[in-house]
């Protein structure tokens, strides 16, 4: 295996200023557009939190276009989601309800905000009993505008544009594990990752599998009831019983253990990468989306660089020398910015590799940043005009 | 030539999406969701209670009996028949009811609850059978899909569990 280059291929002011506000105008526009709303009838906690939301989003793809560099200042905007969005809807279930559990008679009456990692879980029983194993409500309710269409409505739509970068774009849970990988730099586990990672990766396989046939045998959401990490930081069914007891303390167990310890040991975003059924079931919209991440051979010398970075463990060995990551790859852009011989390129599939990359990846990042503005920085300036409700600023 | 085709394609696709992408709040997402809607599923009765079997009006109130629901062959709930006192706000103070479930003129069980002048006070109550097909519960809250006697909104939501084998549907 040759050593990288301690020198940078890539300058570190890839564009002039003029040329990289011209490219960050439409999606300066496009976030003024989608704020508008909360000008008009938001109050003035949701107009400070929607300013600090244009302003970041229009920053860090300046910073994108400017530097050529993605997975840095996608990072920033991912993360700040991730810690961000447990704020806003922790405070809403307290004034709401008091607390973070959901009593049984608000799933009677329809009352859950429909979550997408239960998209899969929903599929079996939704296609042969015509049957949502989900205790929410089809349609919007002034008591639940998260209803069950609007929520597939939007996860579908995403999906058809970003495909399996839904991971590193819209989730709001992703950022979580992503935040904990970051902090610290000691990269310890590196050598298990590494060896088992032929495996590691397989596992959201094996659990979505699990999770699609439990709840089609069951008839409930298995992974909401048994296995969302996340719930510990959002809603979780109260507890009533020794069920309820011990599914809190799964959830609990494996925040804990795959959202905050292991990515911390290893820098990778184990909950997603190790353990995400949703996260498996995206990656099938991979073969759908147009864009994917490719290896220029004749730059690449094979120093490992890209696979270190991947933060779910989506190249191996025979892949890069393939030319291409893995299936589960979400497009986060690490192995790029890391290549230090520009060998890892974006690619828009039909078009020869490395030809115009930087072309590929503004096209999709046009469209990847303008529905992370949509969603996660609607998310963002909810949140934001929270913590100014707490703030003594009135 | 066909790299060339394939390449304008690639591109014409590519522009395709950012029109897409920039649709999706404003056209997109409302398709799909309307889709969804339009689909004829409906939430498993554990849940939504199943389907209406009749509505018993008592003048300021209705009460709403559903048909059974059973479980499926792996899901975990008893068999229960859920029935619906509406809208709270027109009920006594202290409901005490016999209720015909399954309508054949004969009251089943005996339903009875005080509504707390608190609305997020916690509410029990009380299912007296009358009969062997169904269980009584006594002093009883959101124990569980089967056995309950909730405030859920504007509704008391009471689900009564039967007895095994009782149930045909």
């Amino acid at each position: 295996m040759a050593s990288p280059s301690s020198a940078p291929a890539r300058p570190p002011a890839f564009r002039s200023i003029g040329r990289s506000i011209l490219l960050t105008l439409p999606i300066a526009l496009w976030s003024l557009l989608m704020f508008t709303p909360s000008f008009r009838s938001g109050g003035r906690a949701l107009s400070i939190g929607a300013v600090l939301v244009i302003v970041f989003m229009t920053s860090l793809f300046f910073l994108m276009m400017r530097t050529g560099e993605t997975y840095r200042w996608r990072r920033i905007f991912f993360v700040a989601l991730g810690f961000l969005f447990p704020v806003g809807f922790i405070a809403s279930l307290i004034a709401e309800r008091g607390t973070m559990s959901i009593p049984i008679s608000r799933m009677v009456s329809g009352d859950t905000p429909f979550c997408f990692m239960v998209t899969p879980a929903l599929i079996l029983p939704a296609a042969f009993a015509r049957t949502i194993v989900f205790p929410g409500s089809i349609l919007p309710t002034a008591s639940n505008p998260h209803s069950i269409a609007v929520m597939i409505g939007l996860w579908f739509a995403f999906t058809l544009v970003l495909g399996k970068a839904w991971c590193s774009y819209a989730c709001f849970f992703g950022g979580m594990d992503e935040g904990f990988a970051a902090f610290g730099k000691r990269r310890r586990l590196h050598r298990f990752v590494t060896k088992y990672g032929s495996i590691l990766r397989l596992i959201p396989w094996a659990i979505l599998l699990c999770v699609v046939l439990l709840s089609a045998a069951l008839f409930e959401p298995f992974y909401c009831m048994w296995l969302c990490p996340f719930k510990t930081v959002t809603e979780f069914p109260a507890v009533r019983d020794l069920e309820t007891a011990l599914q809190f303390g799964v959830f609990v167990t494996l925040f804990v253990g795959l959202v905050v310890v292991l990515p911390y040991l290893t820098k990778k975003r184990t909950q997603c990468g190790f353990f995400c059924p949703f996260g498996a079931f995206q990656s099938l919209f991979n073969k759908i989306n147009l864009f994917d991440i490719r290896f220029d051979r004749e730059k690449c010398f094979d120093c490992g660089l890209c696979q270190t970075s991947c933060p779910t463990v989506a190249l191996s060995k025979e892949s890069v020398r393939e030319g291409k990551t893995l299936l589960n790859c979400m497009k986060c852009g690490a192995c790029v910015d890391a290549c230090k011989k520009d060998a890892a390129v974006w690619h828009l599939k039909g078009t020869p590799v490395a030809v115009k990359p930087e072309r590929a990846r503004l096209l999709f990042l046009y469209g990847a940043w303008a529905l992370a503005t949509m969603f996660g920085g609607s998310i963002l300036a909810n949140s934001i005009a929270t913590m100014v409700h707490w703030l003594p600023l009135k | 030539m066909r790299r060339r085709i394939l390449s304008i394609l690639a591109y014409t696709g590519a522009a395709l999406m950012l029109v897409v992408a920039a649709s999706v709040p404003f056209v997109l997402m409302g398709v799909f969701s309307k889709a969804v809607a339009d689909a004829g599923l409906h939430i498993d009765a554990a849940y939504s209670g199943g389907t209406v079997a009749r509505i018993i009006d008592r003048g300021g109130y209705k009460i709403v009996v559903y048909q059974p629901v059973e479980p499926r062959l792996l899901e975990r709930i008893e068999p229960f028949v859920q029935v619906v006192f509406e809208p709270v706000d027109a009920l006594p103070a202290r409901v005490s009811e016999e209720i015909d479930l399954d309508g054949d003129g004969q009251p089943d069980v005996r339903v009875s609850f005080s509504l707390p002048a608190d609305p997020n006070a916690p509410l029990r109550g009380d299912v007296t059978a009358l009969n062997g097909k169904y269980i009584s519960l006594t002093n009883v809250t959101g124990e569980s899909f089967s056995r309950m006697v909730v405030r859920a909104g504007k509704q008391i939501v009471v689900r009564v569990p039967l007895n095994r084998g009782s149930v045909n549907r």
